[in-house]
């Protein structure tokens, strides 16, 4: 095997984007049990953890940016690093994504009161995260098959989306709720346009891997 | 490019002696583009470009099988005359072998050659060539003097001019770029991108950037077999084979 210093170099980048990718899994779990539990000091230190991620999304983009120039990478190798590169800023959303779940979550401060269907929003909320923790794993094992059913799950995502505004808003029309309850329906619509926004940040993470993997171009819908 | 074929390459064998340097080559090779082998050395590349122009003649103990269409003919044929052959498909070489005369002599010899005496005529020859192989400015005042005197780089778009002064289709190319520093390296790059416009280009080289950089389509050669032959964006992103991966990616060769 020639080239080993290079092929450590890229080993070490895969890892440092497995491992970015595992505290950005984290503050996701984290935040969607601060909004479960109200658990305003776990919200802020899903806050405070943000910073390491964007750490590690500038250390890893400066890796790719080296690696691009010095080594001069073809075929799966480049697929890797042109992966990764844009993976990173993924990640990097999710996490913020998370800070703002995180902030609805103090904003609130309570236990939250909401007028829809609990099975509906639960069930948002353990596909996102699930689809969050496999879009990890299938990078890590360069799994295509995994990938590739992302888009799929995100349809369905879509729809208790769509599902839970409309209940929302229709509750709102219908006088339904207290002014206390108004404040705290909109947070919510905030958090689960923040749940679908992660979700499409997974199936892109998907559509990068099957690039990666296969050199296959799979963009969003 | 065109999308038509220039030179088409069918059940190419070559031997020389005992030894098979060539094993059942087909390539299609397209007009007006630029086409780039790549390949370890000793993987038949050379020796696969020289056939084009029947260079390998020169070699003792060379036979062939198969067939190169150009122009409508099988220019492996025994009654194809190469001197003709090679003013239509010339060639570059690694190293710039330009001849002890002046400027303007290197230039204008192969029209001489070819018995064009009219002295307007041979200057209005020099100064196309010249500025088609993008080294007029730098010698238009001084074609008088000894080609020698002109640096790697220079010469080198001397030897492209001396080229293009017989007005071929095909211009072969063996490495024109790795005796050169990066700054000539990068001015043939230019030329090769302007040239390929008006002329077909096949380029050997053991730089895989400057194929990716210059080529339309790159053929991987590999034990005298042609590996994967495809669009070069293709070859160098994704290889569909492993011994295409696994040379690009420098796991061996």
């Amino acid at each position: 095997m020639a080239r080993n210093r290079f092929v450590r170099k890229l080993n070490e980048l895969r890892r440092g984007v497995i491992d970015m990718g595992a505290i950005t899994l984290q503050s996701v779990k984290d935040v969607l049990t601060a909004l479960e539990t109200s658990d305003t000091a776990l919200a802020e230190r899903v806050i405070a953890n943000d910073d390491k991620i964007d750490n590690f999304d500038r250390k890893i983009e400066s890796q790719c940016v080296r690696l691009l120039a010095l080594e001069q990478p073809m075929a799966k190798d480049l697929r890797i690093i042109a992966t990764s590169f844009k993976m990173i800023t993924d990640l990097e959303r999710i996490g913020d994504w998370s800070v703002d779940i995180a902030e609805e979550v103090i904003n609130m401060g309570k236990p939250i009161r909401i007028p829809v269907s609990a099975s509906k929003f639960n069930e948002l909320v353990a596909d996102v995260k699930a689809m969050v923790a496999d879009s990890i794993e299938a990078y890590t094992q360069g799994n295509v098959q995994q990938a590739r059913t992302f888009e799929a799950r995100d349809d369905r995502i879509d729809s208790l989306y769509k599902q839970i505004v409309d209940d929302m808003v229709n509750s709102l029309a219908q006088g339904k709720c207290s002014t206390e309850t108004v404040a705290d329906v909109t947070s919510l619509l905030y958090v689960i346009r923040y749940l679908e926004r992660i979700a499409d940040h997974a199936v892109a993470i998907g559509n990068r891997i099957c690039y990666m993997e296969e050199g296959e171009r799979r963009y969003l819908k | 490019m065109s999308g038509e074929i220039e030179i088409s390459i069918k059940n190419l064998n070559l031997w020389f002696g005992n030894f098979q340097a060539l094993k059942n080559i087909n390539i299609d090779i397209p007009k007006n583009a630029v086409t780039a082998l790549i390949g370890p050395s000793g993987c038949g590349k050379s020796t696969f470009i020289k056939t084009l122009d029947r260079m390998n003649d020169l070699v003792d103990n060379v036979k062939f099988t198969g067939e190169i269409i150009y122009k409508g003919r099988n220019i492996l044929d025994s009654d194809t005359d190469v001197v003709e052959l090679r003013k239509e498909i010339g060639m570059v070489f690694q190293k710039p072998n330009p001849f002890p005369k002046s400027i303007f002599d290197n230039v204008v010899y192969g029209p001489r050659v070819h018995g064009i005496r009219d002295k307007k005529t041979l200057h209005e020859i020099a100064e196309r060539s010249l500025k088609g192989a993008a080294i007029w400015d730098e010698v238009k005042d001084r074609l008088g003097e000894s080609a020698l005197r002109l640096s790697g780089g220079q010469q080198q778009r001397l030897c492209i001019a001396r080229l293009l002064a017989v007005e071929p289709d095909v211009l072969l190319m063996d490495e024109p770029a790795s005796a050169l520093d990066p700054i000539a390296t990068s001015k043939i790059e230019d030329l090769l991108y302007e040239l390929k416009k008006d002329y077909t280009i096949v380029i050997v080289t053991h730089n895989m950037q400057q194929a990716a950089r210059v080529s339309s389509r790159t053929a991987f050669f590999w034990l005298g077999e042609m590996v994967e032959y495809a669009p070069t964006i293709d070859l160098f992103e994704r290889p569909q084979n492993k011994r295409t991966e696994d040379y690009v990616t420098g796991k061996f060769g």
